[in-house]
């Protein structure tokens, strides 16, 4: 009788744990789609700026039509080719703003502190997000996990090369 | 600042009405973001219900455990659960945001019952400590939990990144710098004079240090005087120094806010010999706001802080022979002081409250995207989901 109901404790919390270990894995899923989605409104916010400050006077027409190419790429990047075109975009605005400080005016510098305020927040972005990936990759590399495959169909998520070269 | 008015829950792990950093910074944010038109609710553990301000909610009354090498006034308990559980539901929050979650409290509660945006700052710095292996796989999952964790300097990042295996957002403490910015140079502080703030009778602040150094910096500027504000008993302290030296010594008592600032216009150098246990150092912002130019021991906090000696002096913790000998050569060279304290200066804008609230409010806003409401986890959770449905059919 009493071995029946061992049993039954452990079957009952191991089911616990199960749904638990569910949730948690649920709840990790939804972090990494937010925090991309954050990012990935961000992204699209800095090309638009870029091709704003490309058609300003800040950029001369040579980086003027580089930024323009870089930033209409990382506008229509599909998944496959996005972190490439990020990366270009990153690439073409550093190599701009590194010569460009002492020149700006007025008018252009609200652009430059746009943008600049704008990098802040994708970087803040970048590191929840890549966090949001470690940890899910670390709960979906437990056994318990793998075995009852709670993480069902959901991909596993990865980070992107271009988010370690954003200035 | 505003994009729309967002209904905000802090959770204080301490004592609201016994000092602190963790306090202080709660209570300038929650004020911050009330005045940029938010409504916050602040929970917190506090000893006299009466003197409360009207945002914060008390949660019963702290009991004190010894922590990370002092005595830390918290709650928690199945009482404390019970209200932290009321506090959320009747909150309709948008986001919690929780502070110090890894240790025993509230905060830790909070977010146990809490499901939905949440935003946890990490201030301690402390060792590696071995109990961590034994307590990491419970704290784990419900650290897991916040959307962002900020922590609030280097030092306290590498805690984090070395007990929890998870990483931070770096976003230092807030501090008003105008306030600071243009205290009044005062004729009695002036001159050769050595400052020094802090509660003088912890060790950890270091007093000892610059006692043991003055001898040395005395015979090289025989008109040195030390000046030392902060609460607690002086006579202890005067009892440990050599008579000689004593007149030297001059005890300010607790001084206001605006004494604070003028302090730091006045004196030639401000001296921070702290030996540790410090995650990042508000009194040295409050330093270099005020134009004070600043030695400090090279503990990590202080080095992150002072940029590594390019915004103030370092010296190596825990030695008054070469805290003696980086007084001395600064006493000598106003030049270099007036160097150090623009530098300084300047470099506390980094560390205003109208640039931190900026940073702490767009992680704010990323945790929010694509999430409900703050709820209870419990009624969330599947089988309660089911269990209702039934009840209601």
């Amino acid at each position: 009788m009493t071995g029946w109901l061992v049993f039954a404790l452990i079957f009952l919390v191991n089911l616990w744990y199960l749904s638990f270990t569910a949730t948690r894995l649920d709840r990790l899923h939804h972090r990494v789609e937010t925090s991309w989605a954050n990012l990935d409104v961000l992204l699209q916010k800095r090309a638009a700026v870029a091709l704003e400050i490309a058609h300003s006077d800040i950029a001369d027409p040579a980086s003027s039509m580089l930024l323009t190419a870089a930033a209409y790429q990382a506008r229509d990047a599909d998944i496959r080719n996005r972190s490439q075109a990020e990366s270009g975009l990153s690439g073409a605005l550093g190599l701009l703003l590194e010569d460009s400080q002492h020149l700006a005016t007025a008018a252009d510098n609200a652009l430059l502190t746009e943008l600049s305020g704008l990098t802040d927040k994708i970087k803040v972005a970048i590191a929840l997000h890549t966090d949001a990936v470690a940890r899910t990759q670390m709960v979906r590399r437990k056994l318990i996990v793998r075995i009852f495959r709670l993480a069902g169909t959901a991909p596993l998520p990865i980070t992107y090369e271009f988010e370690s070269d954003v200035l | 600042m505003l994009t729309r008015s967002l209904k905000i829950g802090i959770v204080c792990p301490y004592s609201w009405d016994t000092p602190g950093g963790v306090q202080n910074h709660i209570r300038d944010l929650a004020e911050f973001l009330i005045a940029a038109g938010h409504n916050v609710s602040v929970l917190a553990p506090a000893i006299d219900e009466t003197k409360l301000p009207d945002y914060v909610v008390n949660a019963g009354k702290p009991i004190s455990i010894p922590y990370n090498g002092a005595v830390a006034r918290v709650l928690f308990g199945p009482v404390a659960f019970a209200r932290v559980r009321q506090w959320i539901s009747h909150g309709d929050f948008d986001l919690l945001h929780l502070h110090e979650p890894a240790i025993p409290s509230i905060s830790l509660l909070a977010c146990w019952a809490a499901d939905g945006p949440m935003v946890g700052t990490f201030h301690a710095a402390a060792k590696r400590q071995k109990i961590i292996f034994a307590i990491g796989p419970i704290l784990e999952p419900a650290i897991e939990k916040l959307s962002a964790r900020i922590a609030v300097s280097e030092a306290a990042r590498l805690t984090l990144t070395d007990h929890l295996d998870t990483d931070a957002v770096i976003i230092p403490n807030g501090i008003y710098a105008n306030r600071y910015a243009d205290g009044q140079k005062i004729q009695k502080w002036s001159g050769n004079t050595i400052g020094f703030i802090g509660r003088f009778e912890e060790p950890r602040k270091g007093l000892s240090i610059l006692v043991d150094a003055l001898p040395v910096i005395s015979r090289f500027a025989p008109d040195v005087k030390v000046l030392v504000a902060g609460p607690g008993d002086p006579e202890e302290v005067i009892d440990t120094i050599d008579p000689q030296l004593r007149p030297r010594f001059e005890f300010l008592g607790k001084i206001s806010e605006t004494e604070k600032a003028d302090f730091m216009s006045s004196v030639a150098v401000y001296v921070a010999p702290n030996t540790g246990g410090e995650s990042f150092g508000i009194i040295l912002a409050e330093a270099l706001a005020g134009g004070a130019c600043v030695v400090a021991s090279d503990i990590p906090a202080f080095d992150d802080l002072l940029g590594h000696g390019e915004f103030g002096a370092l010296f190596e913790s825990e030695s008054s022979t070469e805290l003696a000998k980086v007084v001395i050569d600064l006493l000598r060279d106003q030049n270099k002081r007036e160097v150090l304290s623009a530098r300084g200066k300047h470099r506390a804008q980094l560390f205003d409250w109208s640039v931190v609230a900026q940073q702490i409010y767009s992680v704010y806003e990323m945790s929010i995207v694509g999430s409900s409401k703050v709820r209870l986890a419990s009624d969330t959770r599947p089988w309660n989901r089911f269990l209702s449905k039934e009840e209601k059919s």
